[in-house]
């Protein structure tokens, strides 16, 4: 008595904002790492041209 | 002119030091859950009696300080920096008293770099450390990344008047939301979030790469608290180095990362205001900073032959580039091998982006990401006006959660910290030379005090000199609060030195 029923849709819709925000920072931060192995793969790539 | 320095002025900062003392001897009991846990029995009575002795001299502060009156700016920036020293002392007891370092000095020192989220450690054996004190190196760390002061207000918020003051006071002056208190639990909410994200990241790696799972576990939380705190304690002397996981330094990357960011864009993105991800000046230069800097350490490093595969330049140069521009400390790659095998150029640039920081606001030390934007944005304001008409009205802004006009006293108060920083820094490098250790080495262990980052070339070890040791704890205190608080406070004892008390 006094519980509700746990409906995965509306906690999603509820906090939407708040998942989709730490999504977005997590991307960031992954985008961030994918820049610099590109930048060192770059790197590897003139090397072996010279 | 100066107000000369009173009783009742030494009253107020005692009597609120004695109360945030109390919060100390309250977390230093959270260990003994972690001990009793893990069967460590022993080590219970450490923290016991540290706690007790935290709360005895907190309440005779309390007592003998008892006033009625509220702090004022001054009283408050003096609290925010002696609450630093006082948790220093404080906590430094179970860490000497278990024998876990060599001297009470050492175990001051680790208490500060600690609380500051340095990540430096004159600790022998971390490797053989209990379970209840490797967790407390690293809670110490949490408790230090989201703010002493954060932390105090938001347990014994009284006043929300000193509650701004002491906010004020700890280089936080960017409220998120219009109440100080409610500002504070903000932050520790964000703070909690991504440290239990972190953790269970980290812990599922750990079991997937074939460690137990109660290490894999103890691992990702001590990890998780400290790397979101930009901290950098580890529960291996060889850091991150010592699982040997792609995985485990990319989970590790991005919870430094996200650590690295400023509390204020944290509230702004997770209240649905996404597109501040490409619009804020901080991050923008954090972003070509760490770029700028990944460039020339993985060039050098691989133009002077010391890596030759991408995934190997990838994750030592980036790694390391990535953990000193955030103020982390997490090392891929381990000190002897820094300062014998990496040429010079390489340490010295991360020498310099240790000091840089990455974005205020958050749990790391330095300059700050903002402050260089908003200097090389000023620069080049300069040339405009340089080039442009004597009738012509230049106006330059900035975004950070929103637009700001770039003024004079802007540039000037991020100069001012900017040039503190470059002056310790040069003070704490001819130190360490002084002490007879080389010039990159002392420039590299210096920015790392100073940076709140915890990297080191080997200066910092339990055999370093005391005074060396004393200067590194200076440098980490002053590091921490933006040396602003740290040089009022010197200000104040000279006032009493020169003037006396007056009733």
């Amino acid at each position: 008595m006094g519980l509700r029923k746990f409906s995965l849709r509306a906690f999603l819709k509820k906090n939407f904002d708040f998942i989709a925000g730490v999504l977005s920072e997590v991307g960031l931060a992954a985008s961030i790492i994918a820049v610099g192995m590109l930048i060192c793969l770059l790197l590897i790539a003139i090397k072996s041209l010279l | 002119m100066i107000p000369s320095l009173t009783r009742e002025d030494l009253k107020i900062i005692g009597y609120n030091l004695g109360r945030v003392g109390n919060l100390f001897s309250v977390l230093m009991l959270v260990p003994t859950i972690v001990a009793a846990a893990y069967k460590e029995f022993d080590i219970i009575p450490h923290f016991i009696a540290a706690s007790a002795v935290a709360f005895i001299l907190s309440n005779l502060a309390i007592y003998f300080f008892h006033t009625k009156n509220g702090m004022e700016l001054k009283h408050a920036v003096c609290v925010a920096a002696l609450v630093w020293i006082f948790g220093m002392l404080l906590t430094a007891v179970p860490l000497w008293s278990t024998r876990s370092t060599g001297s009470y000095l050492d175990a001051n020192f680790d208490t500060m770099s600690g609380f500051t989220t340095t990540g430096l450690t004159l600790i022998p054996d971390i490797d053989h450390l209990p379970h209840s004190i490797n967790f407390f190196r690293h809670y110490l760390q949490f408790i230090g990344g989201i703010g002493i002061i954060v932390v105090t207000i938001t347990v014994l918020a009284k006043s929300e008047m000193g509650s701004v003051l002491a906010f004020k006071a700890e280089a936080r002056e960017e409220g998120i939301r219009p109440s100080v208190v409610r500002t504070s639990r903000m932050i520790l909410g964000i703070a909690i979030t991504f440290m239990v994200l972190g953790a269970v990241l980290l812990a599922i790696v750990g079991i997937s790469e074939g460690m137990n799972v109660g290490t894999s576990i103890f691992d990702g939380v001590a990890h998780s608290m400290s790397g979101f705190a930009t901290g950098g304690f580890s529960t291996h002397s060889q850091s991150i180095l010592f699982y040997h996981s792609v995985w485990y330094e990319v989970v590790a990357l991005i919870l430094i990362i996200v650590g690295g960011f400023n509390f204020a864009f944290h509230y702004t993105v997770l209240s649905g205001k996404r597109s501040e991800v490409f619009k804020n000046i901080e991050i923008k230069t954090f972003f070509i900073t760490l770029m700028l800097s990944t460039l020339i350490i993985a060039a050098a490093l691989l133009f002077f032959n010391v890596y030759s595969s991408p995934d190997t330049l990838f994750r030592k140069a980036f790694f390391q580039a990535a953990s000193a521009h955030t103020g982390t400390g997490f090392a891929t790659v381990h000190p002897l091998q820094m300062s014998g095998v990496w040429p010079n150029l390489p340490q010295m640039m991360i020498a310099m982006i240790m000091l840089l920081g990455a974005c205020a606001n958050s749990t790391c030390g330095g300059i700050k990401a903002i402050r260089i934007g908003i200097l090389v944005k000023a620069f080049f304001n300069e040339i405009k006006k340089t080039l442009s008409p004597k009738s012509a009205f230049v106006r330059e802004k900035y975004h950070h959660i929103s637009d700001t006009p770039l003024t004079d006293t802007i540039a000037r108060g991020a100069a001012l910290i900017a040039i503190g920083y470059i002056f310790l820094f040069f003070i704490g490098t001819a130190v360490t030379m002084l002490y007879g250790y080389g010039a990159t080495d002392s420039m590299y262990d210096t920015s790392s005090a100073l940076g709140n980052v915890g990297l080191s070339s080997g200066v910092t070890s339990p055999a370093m000199p005391p005074g060396l040791k004393v200067t590194y704890i200076f440098l980490m205190w002053a590091g921490r609060l933006e040396i602003m608080a740290v040089l009022a406070l010197i200000g104040f004892v000279i006032l009493a030195l020169r003037r006396g008390i007056k009733r």
